[in-house]
């Protein structure tokens, strides 16, 4: 059975650092003790572009974006985000991102206007910036005439836009969003993903990781990650056609082929890793 | 450091404590409460202790002697039984706690410039009233010797009741003067650390602290934007218990202000850095509440606090010296009611330094790491 191969990855990665890239990894290692979470990963993502980042529950997605945001420190490789490195230059990179995790980090016991103002602050915000910036932030959530409610009593996805609100309030280069639709219903998540778009067509460079498929498919590119490796790379189409030459079209029992979707390709990549595993 | 991100960080974290009525309401009542128990309970003096008289001698004397046992407001005279083989059962029952016991022929013997030995018996079975009751017992028979030899113009050294027992520093022995100066270390302890506690570990599950280290937000800032609120907090409490202390319990305060200033101070960070400890090896908030409880019965036991080191078994003290509030105990009661200066309190002092420094080096180590993993 043929199979897709890390020969199909691009080779290029292996090559220095691209400064160019809104981020560039190279070697990227993380271990807790014997266990390696991200093992010497190497990856780019040019700016502007909306790069969809995949793999199972535990394959090292959260880690990789904890190294890449500065909150952890990799044991090996090289991080640029934007052209600086993310270990020796924390405070440049992280004036320029922004971040969304899966859990809605905002203060819960603070009002709207308490958190906008709390973070507008962190990043030192001059005053009539802040104020476009809430402007903005209070429309685009929805939450215009809600500024004085506490954050705990909205509903999931006012608190999610809102996080996205508090996340880009500084208008970073580079966002990165942790699982930022899990949990939200079918509505709220296309309206939020117009909003990831809104933000794309701005410039902004988008690192995703996601578990639903066809939000994967709307990304520019795609990484899997699996067990701690990139099992595959590029952009959906690519990894569509890559799948149907080197697997053949998709036998669905009896009728028709189709042509696979995302979600086929990321269960064969994972279940072929689970069978070499187990060999 | 950034000293704006520091000040919006003390912000936010008075503004969330503000909604947060509940734990407001504790922080300030819990040193209130503490100081109605401690000092009206666990600090009583020990008053109108039943007492029986044993008067073999019946004689002027003898029966001033008595006299000056029930008016000293510590004794109350409920038996008077003919002799001393009748005080067992009464002290069996409980129904006395104290027995004076005067020998026939006490009168004479001192006239004729002999000393005589009085029996006081105690209950042992309450060592408080043992050592106290004991204690008030010599003193009021120290005082009656006084006026005995005035009475009589002797200069003769010998004679007299030989019972004496000076009770420095606290000669009124009240429990209080030394129970408040205890008490400010102990609420100092309770909700610095319980709170510090909590307040880290909750930002830890909420996610909130991963999303701050996304952002130029150091956690240098972070710390101390951390601990200043609480430190205010614990400074409001402490002259709380100082305040309705000096003026309500009236405790007198010996001690020079600059001395008090500079231990607490130093207990202070011992006791946040502590609760800050706690917040790192704890996941939630449910372990980080155990582990202060945990934490809190041998502090509260072995500090000194309300038993004294002294009297534990001496398997026990070496331990004793492993609690920094027992330190603090030591420091406010000597400053307090002691007066001493620095030099005297050295040892106190210097360990709470010590204490302060490695628990608050390994926090900030424990807390970097934990992070950066």
């Amino acid at each position: 059975m043929p199979e897709l191969t890390s020969a199909s990855l691009p080779a290029s990665r292996t090559l220095a650092p691209n400064p160019t890239a809104a981020i560039s990894v190279r070697g990227l290692t993380k271990r807790f003790g014997s266990f390696t979470a991200v093992d010497a990963i190497d990856f780019d993502v040019a700016r502007g572009e909306i790069f969809g980042f995949l793999g199972p529950n535990g394959s090292g997605k959260t880690t990789t974006i904890r190294m890449l945001t500065g909150a952890i420190a990799p044991q090996a490789g090289s991080v640029l985000i934007l052209g600086d490195d993310v270990v020796s230059q924390p405070e440049l990179v992280k004036r320029r991102i922004g971040y969304m995790s899966q859990k809605f980090s905002l203060f819960e016991d603070m009002t709207v206007d308490e958190n906008l103002r709390f973070y507008a602050g962190v990043y030192d915000l001059p005053a009539e910036k802040f104020a476009a910036q809430r402007a903005y932030v209070l429309r685009m959530a929805d939450l215009v005439g809600r500024e004085n409610e506490l954050t705990a009593n909205l509903s999931v996805g006012w608190k999610q836009r809102l996080a996205l609100g508090t996340a880009t309030i500084h208008e970073p280069e580079l966002l990165f969003l942790d699982e930022p639709t899990s949990g939200v219903d079918p509505v709220a998540r296309r309206h939020f993903w117009d909003l990831l778009y809104e933000l794309a067509g701005r410039g902004v460079t988008l690192f995703v990781t996601t578990h639903y498929m066809e939000e994967a498919a709307q990304c520019g590119r795609l990484a899997f990650m699996y067990a701690g490796r990139l099992i595959a790379e590029g952009s959906p189409r690519e990894i569509r056609e890559r799948y149907l030459r080197e697997c053949g079209p998709l036998d669905t029992a009896g009728s028709a082929a189709k042509t696979p979707s995302i979600e086929d390709v990321f269960v064969h990549l994972v279940s072929r890793e689970r069978e070499e595993a187990s060999r | 450091m950034n000293a704006k991100r520091i000040r919006l960080l003390i912000w936010k974290e008075f503004l969330q404590l503000r909604r947060d009525p509940l734990l407001l309401r504790l922080l300030f009542l819990m040193p209130v409460l503490q100081l109605v128990m401690m000092g009206y309970v666990v600090g009583a003096d020990v008053k109108n202790l039943s007492t029986a008289v044993v008067d073999l001698d019946h004689s002027v004397v003898s029966r001033r002697l008595a006299a000056s046992f029930a008016s000293s407001g510590y004794f109350v005279i409920t038996a008077r039984p003919a002799e001393e083989s009748a005080l067992r059962p009464l002290l069996d029952r409980g129904d006395v706690k104290v027995a004076l016991v005067i020998p026939e022929g006490t009168s004479r013997r001192l006239s004729a410039g002999g000393s005589v030995p009085v029996g006081i018996v105690v209950d042992g079975s309450d060592s408080r009233i043992a050592s106290v009751g004991g204690g008030y017992a010599s003193q009021l028979i120290a005082a009656f010797n006084a006026k005995l030899i005035a009475e009589q113009g002797l200069t003769v050294s010998g004679p007299g009741i030989d019972a004496r027992v000076r009770v420095e520093f606290n000669p009124s022995l009240r429990a209080v003067n030394s129970m408040i100066p205890g008490l400010i270390a102990t609420i100092l302890v309770l909700s610095m650390s319980v709170i510090m506690s909590q307040a880290v570990v909750r930002e830890r599950e909420r996610g909130t602290l991963e999303q701050m280290f996304v952002t130029p937000i150091s956690r240098g800032d972070y710390l101390v934007g951390k601990l200043t609120p609480y430190v205010l907090i614990g400074i409001v409490q402490m002259s709380i218990v100082a305040f309705i202390g000096r003026v309500w319990f009236q405790v007198p305060f010996n001690g020079q202000l600059w001395v008090v200033v500079l231990g607490l101070f130093l207990f202070m960070l011992t006791t946040v850095a502590l609760g800050l400890l706690i917040s790192l090896v704890s996941h939630t908030r449910q372990q980080a509440q155990q582990t202060v409880m945990f934490i809190m019965i041998p502090f509260m036991v072995l500090s000194g606090f309300i038993f004294p080191v002294a009297s534990m078994p001496p398997a026990i003290v070496p331990i004793t010296y492993l609690i920094p509030l027992r330190y603090a105990v030591d420091f406010l009661r000597g400053t307090f009611v002691k007066g001493a200066g620095v030099r005297e309190l050295a040892v106190p002092l210097l360990a709470m330094a010590g204490f302060a420094a490695a628990l608050l080096g390994f926090a900030v180590a424990s807390f970097h790491k934990r992070l950066s993993d």
